[in-house]
């Protein structure tokens, strides 16, 4: 048992797990039943319906929009990083008006919904003369969101070092940035890997709301569906929910593994032992936004 | 400027209401939710955890708006049929739900193993022990973890505007095109936003200098 809470059943706990299984499977077969005789009888189950997404060129329609939202989610990732990077240095700074902005931008961006960022970065620029398309608009958003997002998590990093590395680093005399480029960072950005990947996994759903300001995306692809084929709203929007969440779940995945390999692996399990015990366990699970 | 502001103050203010509002209620609805998927995913039931385990991933891997369209477009047909407001706060609460689940989780196994002992060994059953003994401590260590959720989930609820709930961020987007004040309209909502989310931090923040426990 993973579990701290239960410990080896004797046998009347047994039986009474038994027993409760058994309950479960039959309330969950009920369950399974209501939902597909609603369904059913409301007509959203007739192969009519879902005979569209069988087809190769609609297919191919869909997984067009997929290619949109893995380019948006890319390029907003990588520009995300520079800029979360640039600031969580800026958090770090010894310098109080830099740290001051640093603090104000982070706390900002993340306290307003990521859709009011998308409707500023496509409405707020154009009223100011700049028609950058949804694509460019959606991508600012994203990197203003995300960057605040990811400087936490690189400062988290860089924290989580041994106090003793910088401090090695300055005794022999090395200055800011020698010492973080050679001595700091290769330590920090490999701890923080898993961390990223997960925040990019979190970006892609994220790279959803890019239908708001008409980004062709998955979501948009899909609802389209119900104009030109037979596919009603639902079906279409079940099989877009069944393509996003393959892509999250790997993205998911890789993070997890990349997260245990890391934690198993002697060398790190040594360095994360001496670092700061609270920065060391970057969370990456909780952060929904 | 300012005229922007009253002139349109009422309308900000009745999307305040409707975010706070949906924020509260969803969120209310993520703690059962979570709390019911924790207890089941910690269980010793087989297919209580993998149906508490499905869930999770579920609703972790999917996009917010696509729940929301299959809520939109789903639920009506199994019989839940109680328009935009009442479907954001189901599925959102459904989705913030997940992650609750995690967190609870989280908390539950962060309660040492003594702990759960010592009640088995004055005979408590596993409810007893989970109601009596874990759960009160647990919650105390994801104090912080709760409130960011509860922020997350607050700044979620403007996703509901895609299906029609009329909450703050529509509102801006609304006056957007009303009355062209692009930017004036961004910033009221930014503003009313980040002071409401400031407040509830600082909330979260003294709760968890009072109750949370510091191992």
């Amino acid at each position: 048992m993973s579990s701290v809470l239960v410990e080896e059943l004797g046998p009347r706990g047994r039986a009474r797990v038994r027993a409760v299984t058994i309950v479960t499977l039959v309330l969950a077969a009920g369950a399974i039943a209501f939902v597909i005789w609603k369904l059913q009888s409301a007509g959203q189950l007739g192969w009519r319906l879902w005979e569209p997404f069988t087809v190769g060129e609609n297919l191919k329609f869909l997984l067009g929009g997929l290619v949109n939202t893995i380019k948006a989610a890319a390029v907003a990732m990588v520009f995300s990083i520079a800029v979360g990077f640039l600031f969580a240095l800026g958090r770090l700074s010894r310098n109080m008006v830099v740290r001051g902005l640093c603090v104000a931008y982070v706390e900002f961006f993340r306290s307003i919904p990521l859709l009011l960022a998308i409707f500023a970065s496509f409405f707020g620029l154009l009223a100011v003369g700049f028609d950058v398309g949804p694509f460019t608009s959606l991508v600012i958003a994203l990197v203003a969101y995300n960057s605040a997002v990811l400087s936490e998590i690189f400062r988290a990093g860089i924290k989580s070092l041994d106090k003793g590395q910088t401090e090695a680093a300055q005794a022999i005399g090395m200055p800011y940035w020698p010492m973080m480029r050679i001595v700091i960072l290769p330590q920090a950005v490999r701890r923080m890997i898993p961390a990223i990947v997960a925040q990019l996994a979190t970006l892609s759903k994220d790279v959803s709301l890019g239908f708001v300001i008409s980004y062709v995306e998955v979501v948009s692809k899909g609802t389209g569906f119900s104009n030109f084929s037979a596919a009603g709203n639902l079906q279409s929007y079940v099989v877009v929910g069944v393509i996003y969440f393959i892509l999250v779940y790997l993205l998911a995945k890789l993070a997890n593994y990349l997260d245990e390999r890391q934690t198993k692996s002697p060398v790190t399990a040594a360095i994360v032992e001496g670092g700061d015990p609270d920065a060391a366990n970057i969370d990456t699970e909780i952060d929904l936004a | 400027m300012i005229e922007f502001y009253t002139d349109n103050a009422q309308r900000f203010i009745d999307g305040t209401l409707v975010t706070v509002r949906l924020a509260l209620l969803s969120f209310a609805l993520s703690v059962v939710i979570g709390v019911v998927i924790a207890s089941c995913r910690v269980s010793p039931v087989g297919p209580l955890q993998r149906f508490a385990s499905g869930y999770v991933s579920l609703f972790r891997n999917l996009p917010l708006l696509i729940i929301f369209f299959l809520a939109l477009f789903g639920l009506g047909d199994l019989g839940f049929v109680y328009g935009g407001f009442a479907t954001a706060a189901v599925a959102l609460g459904m989705y913030t739900g997940a992650y609750m689940a995690e967190v609870i989780r989280s908390g539950i196994n962060s309660v040492s193993s003594g702990q759960a002992e010592a009640g088995r060994a004055i005979g408590l059953g596993f409810i007893a022990l989970l109601s009596t003994i874990v759960i009160p401590q647990a919650v105390r260590t994801v104090i912080a973890p709760i409130g960011n959720l509860f922020i997350a989930n607050f700044k979620n609820t403007a996703v509901a505007l895609t299906i029609t709930v009329t909450d703050l961020t529509f509102v801006s987007r609304q006056l957007i095109n009303q009355t062209a004040e692009t930017w004036l309209s961004l910033f009221g909502a930014a503003a009313i936003y980040t002071v409401i989310l400031l407040f509830v931090g600082w909330g979260f923040r003294a709760l968890e200098a009072r109750y949370a426990i510091k191992r």
